[in-house]
């Protein structure tokens, strides 16, 4: 596979990975609580490469995931003991645990080589460096196994616990009091949040991969009203800013994962303002047809 | 001796430092409707989520048909204020009211033909089947309410928790809330319903719990309704004051 067509799709299945649990992180308001963890999870990645020296380990990344869903049971804990209120537990916890991995990382802890970039935005060429090969010919990156892997797992279990989340994430109490187990649920697909940004972390790194995971969902938001249509669209956007993404830095030789979120963006301006034209549009034919009856 | 749907025994909640509820004791016939009154800030709401195990109580027990919620959840309905949730959720009305069969599925299974039929019906009881694929943020409050009610309907449990259902409401929804309310009451179901609008409360309720922080008073609506309860809970706020003089 040559280099491109395989960085490429690495891309756009990385892009996949985040995307699809990001439309319900973006539905019950949690963004800035994965945010959260995609920095906390920092110091997880940093002991576990110093143990495995494989980023693309599975024990790096569930280490590392379960650092991250320290900051989602702190920050419920911390919320229940009431000694501060609103969002500011989650910025106790995670600066914290970021800032004891940067500290690994600059006293060089068990020379680990990560650099202060590749950490904040990752880079998805380095990533896809390592293909796989299969008697003599390469199938692509190795890495792109690892991130085909982890959508399934999220595929699957966005498939199998459909109504669940749906009904969870509108309505938690309501679940509740229907006898869910809504705290083992939300528990788990955090930790699958967390397993996804620990993995995606190659690529995107620590700041940027709260953009694969909500602005795809977001912009989907904006136009649908349908959860299945949203999740669709989601995925739509996501290829879409993948790709998209892609080029831009493939043509300007610029960083990719800051040219996917830049991407992303736009894409979600465009998506809003034509939303607006439309309904814009609409009203005023409305009003176009009502006038006549009107003046009779 | 009529027999007991809900009990409430000795409950005290507090969020933080703040007591809400001290020493609460509610006792619910089965086949009454019972209103939960008082005023703002005085733990209507939150009696009724201690109870149902969404706020976890100090002390206290509460239970279902002489059980703990857990052996008979199938038999209790909740409907939570509608201000609780998100409406821009995509999700459309029937999507919505089907939710109430959920706690049937199990952790796999999905909701097919004969749960959507089940909603259906519900839907068409509230008066809203036109309304069922409607996205639910293009409902008004009145018809909002009126979904949520579908929802907990469909669930069918002989006792239902509605927490302010008559809040924001047009007269047409609460023509249609009364209608069903009625129903359930000629069909032995038992209600308990926070409400603060004191001076409906003897249109809609039988029974009657007077809170403040604490219970004023619990029993027949005419033997705990009383003005001179009412101004104890109320504390002579305006409202009441106006009340009990349009009432004298």
């Amino acid at each position: 596979m040559s280099f491109v067509l395989g960085t490429s799709l690495l891309a756009v299945v990385t892009a996949l990975a985040c995307a699809l649990p990001g439309a319900f992180v973006v539905l019950r308001k949690n963004s800035m609580l994965v945010e959260g963890v995609a920095h906390a999870v920092l110091p997880g990645i940093v002991v576990g490469y110093a143990l495995t020296h494989d980023l693309n380990s599975p024990w790096l990344i569930i280490g590392a995931a379960l650092a991250g869903l320290l900051v989602v049971l702190g920050n419920e804990w911390l919320i229940r003991t009431g000694l501060i209120t609103g969002d500011a537990p989650q910025g106790l916890v995670f600066p914290a645990l970021f800032a004891a991995g940067v500290i690994f990382i600059t006293l060089d802890f068990s020379h680990v080589h990560l650099h202060t970039e590749v950490v904040l935005i990752g880079d998805l060429n380095l990533a896809a460096f390592h293909h796989l090969m299969v008697s003599g010919v390469s199938i692509g990156p190795r890495y792109l196994y690892v991130m085909l892997a982890v959508l399934a797992v999220n595929v699957a279990f966005i498939a199998v616990f459909y109504p669940k989340l749906k009904v969870t994430t509108f309505d938690n109490q309501f679940a509740t009091v229907l006898g869910m187990r809504t705290g083992l649920l939300n528990t788990v697909f955090m930790f699958l949040v967390s397993v996804t940004i620990v993995t995606a972390f190659h690529a995107a790194g620590a700041i940027l991969v709260i953009s694969l995971i909500v602005v795809p969902a977001a912009t989907a938001h904006l136009i649908s009203h349908r959860l299945s249509v949203m999740l669709a669209l989601t995925a739509l956007f996501a290829i879409l800013g993948a790709v998209g993404g892609f080029w831009i830095a493939y043509a300007l030789n610029a960083a990719t994962s800051a040219s996917m979120a830049v991407f992303y963006g736009l894409v979600f301006i465009a998506v809003a303002l034509i939303d607006r034209l439309a309904t814009r549009v609409r009203r005023h034919r409305r009003s176009r047809v009502c006038q006549p009856a009107a003046g009779r | 001796m009529v027999p007991i749907a809900c009990q409430a025994r000795n409950v005290s909640v507090a969020y933080r430092a703040d007591p809400v509820l001290r020493s609460v004791n509610v006792t619910v016939p089965v086949g009454s409707v019972m209103g939960i009154i008082g005023p703002n800030g005085s733990g209507k709401s939150t009696l009724i989520k201690a109870m149902l195990g969404l706020v976890k109580p100090l002390t206290g027990t509460s239970e279902f048909f002489g059980q703990p919620l857990d052996q008979v959840r199938h038999r209790v309905g909740y409907m939570p204020q509608s201000a609780s949730v998100d409406w821009d959720f995509p999700t459309t009305v029937i999507d919505l009211v089907t939710m109430g069969t959920y706690g049937e599925l199990g952790w796999i299974r999905r909701p097919g033909k004969a749960e959507r039929a089940r909603a259906m019906a519900a839907m068409e009881q509230t008066g809203i089947p036109e309304l069922a694929y409607r996205q639910i943020g293009e409902l008004s409050g009145g018809q909002r309410q009126r979904a949520f009610l579908a929802r907990t309907l469909v669930q069918a449990p002989d006792l239902f928790f509605l927490d302010e259902p008559f809040q924001g409401i047009d007269a047409k929804s609460q023509q249609a809330m009364i209608d069903v309310l009625r129903d359930l009451v000629a069909q032995e179901k038992t209600c308990v319903i926070v409400h603060h609008h004191l001076a409906t409360v003897r249109d809609y309720c039988d029974h009657v719990t007077l809170l403040n922080g604490h219970v004023v008073a619990s029993g027949p609506a005419d033997q705990a309704f009383t003005k001179e309860n009412i101004r104890i809970a109320y504390e002579a706020r305006e409202g009441a004051e106006a009340f009990l003089e349009t009432a004298a």
